[in-house]
């Protein structure tokens, strides 16, 4: 089964590039590709102009972080949580740096001692994002990061996002159904169905400025999917 | 009935009135409705030819007191046991067979050396008197233990591949990122060995020791045997689930540290 195919985009150092779709499309194993959680059959992966073929997997994921889809804590406080992290890495993981980790996301360091499983959704999916961004990469991979908040915490989260790409200078990468986190975002979007690209767009400047209607109709806030303002 | 050295020798029609017993388990079945009746009749005839035909055996192989005889029955054994431990795992490992026979080769020869080697030193060293038992024991509790290792693992790197993935994202390593689940494997395996080793003794009397008490050995020496016994299974336990999960826990990655999650899905 061809899960993508003919799929090219480049993202420039700092820049943004959403991709969205029908589900079944191909958008997680797009993002899974790209910090090799899966092998492309053909095809080849650039990081820095050099094929990820030829770096090593484990500093590559560090340099990428991908935050999933489902958050996922692991058993424990959330302390806990920020301080898993691969041994001899050298990621500063002092109390205040893990006060400013949680500040950065949106959360009080009084959440540090609590038991992971106690959180709410939208804490949990923030946890993983401050416990990705300690380990300072260069590039965030996003999978759906709103997919399990209600609207208020989907639009908090998408000002957090943003937010955190303008301080950091972040390449971002995201999955999404958020009109308004493309529209913060900017940079590229990417449509994808059935594993291949169906339009593409530059969203730096004004809706109008988008030439494919279907994705003009998505970012006005019209569809949850490009494909449904267009009834297909 | 005759005795000698101290056994009670059982003649035929004797077993045949234990053996009507499984009568009284038929009539349970056929008045509970457990459609149970035809499995009941086919396991016990296979365990009286299964039986006799091992006493047959054992007897032309204590006879004969070869050391590759012993051997061949020792390699029989560990082929069942391979093929037992695996067989009926309930999804695809790759090269499930040579991980097993590693597994259960290793720990039991292993254990079996420092039995017959340094523990009960026998002469010559292969005296199937010994040797059989003692191999007979150590891979029937690591087989178990490799069933239940491997049956545990398959289960959890299948309900928690959402955090295998979460730590490979973060930069682990395959083996890393697997480590939570082989140490919970082991520990499933080890659980009724542990237990055993508790209540050996206050809730049944082991077999060994039963066994020698039948054969009209002082209690004291029986419980002597047991508590050898016991020590070996514990290590026959432990080398061969642990060996058996982390050789079955690769067979889930790849070189480039990625989860091979599609092998256990439906």
């Amino acid at each position: 089964m061809v899960v993508l195919r003919d799929v090219s985009v480049t993202v420039p150092r700092g820049g943004a590039l959403t991709v969205v779709g029908p589900s079944g499309s191909g958008k997680s194993s797009f993002l899974r590709c790209l910090n090799r959680l899966e092998e492309p059959s053909t095809g080849s992966v650039r990081f820095h102009g050099r094929d990820i073929q030829s770096l090593d997997p484990l500093t590559l994921r560090r340099r990428m972080a991908l935050v999933a889809q489902t958050p996922v804590l692991f058993e424990g406080s959330v302390r806990g949580n920020l301080w898993t992290h691969p041994p001899g890495t050298g990621i500063d993981l002092s109390e205040g740096r893990l006060h400013a980790g949680l500040g950065e996301v949106g959360l009080a360091p009084d959440l540090l001692d609590r038991d992971g499983a106690t959180l709410s959704g939208g804490e949990k999916q923030r946890v993983t994002l401050a416990r990705a961004l300690l380990a300072d990469p260069e590039v965030l991979l996003l999978d759906e990061p709103a997919s399990a908040l209600d609207p208020p915490n989907a639009a908090r989260l998408a000002e957090t996002i943003s937010s955190l790409r303008r301080a950091r200078s972040l390449t971002v990468v995201v999955v999404t159904h958020q009109p308004e986190l493309v529209r913060r975002l900017g940079g590229r979007l990417l449509y994808l169905v059935g594993g291949a690209v169906a339009a593409e767009a530059a969203i730096d400047g004004a809706e109008g400025e988008v030439g494919d209607r279907r994705l003009r109709a998505f970012l006005a806030g019209l569809a949850d999917q490009p494909d449904e303002a267009t009834g297909r | 009935m005759t005795g000698t050295a101290g056994v009670l020798d059982l003649s035929l029609w004797q077993v045949g009135l234990a053996v009507l017993l499984v009568g009284l388990v038929v009539a349970v079945s056929v008045r509970q409705h457990l459609g149970l009746e035809r499995d009941l009749v086919v396991a016990t005839g296979r365990a009286i030819v299964q039986l006799y035909l091992v006493g047959l055996v054992l007897t032309a192989v204590f006879r004969a007191a070869h050391w590759y005889w012993v051997l061949l029955v020792v390699l029989v054994m560990l082929a069942v046991a391979t093929r037992e431990a695996v067989g009926r795992l309930p999804r695809p490992l790759p090269h499930r067979y040579p991980i097993a026979a590693a597994a259960l080769t290793g720990s039991t020869a292993l254990v079996l050396a420092y039995a017959i080697a340094v523990v009960v030193p026998v002469r010559p060293w292969y005296e199937p008197q010994y040797v059989i038992p003692f191999a007979g024991m150590i891979l029937g509790n690591a087989m178990n233990a490799a069933a239940l290792a491997g049956d545990r693992l398959q289960a959890d790197l299948r309900t928690r591949a959402g955090e295998i993935e979460a730590r490979l994202a973060l930069g682990f390593t395959g083996a890393d990122a697997l480590q939570p689940m082989v140490r919970a494997a082991i520990r499933a395996a080890l659980i009724p060995t542990v237990n055993g080793m508790l209540t050996v003794g206050l809730v049944q009397l082991p077999g060994t020791m039963t066994g020698q008490i039948l054969a009209g050995s002082p209690p004291l020496v029986a419980i002597e045997y047991q508590l050898v016994v016991v020590c070996f299974l514990g290590a026959a336990t432990a080398l061969a689930s642990a060996a058996f999960v982390r050789l079955a826990a690769r067979r889930y990655l790849t070189r480039a540290h990625q989860f091979r999650r599609y092998l256990l899905l439906d």
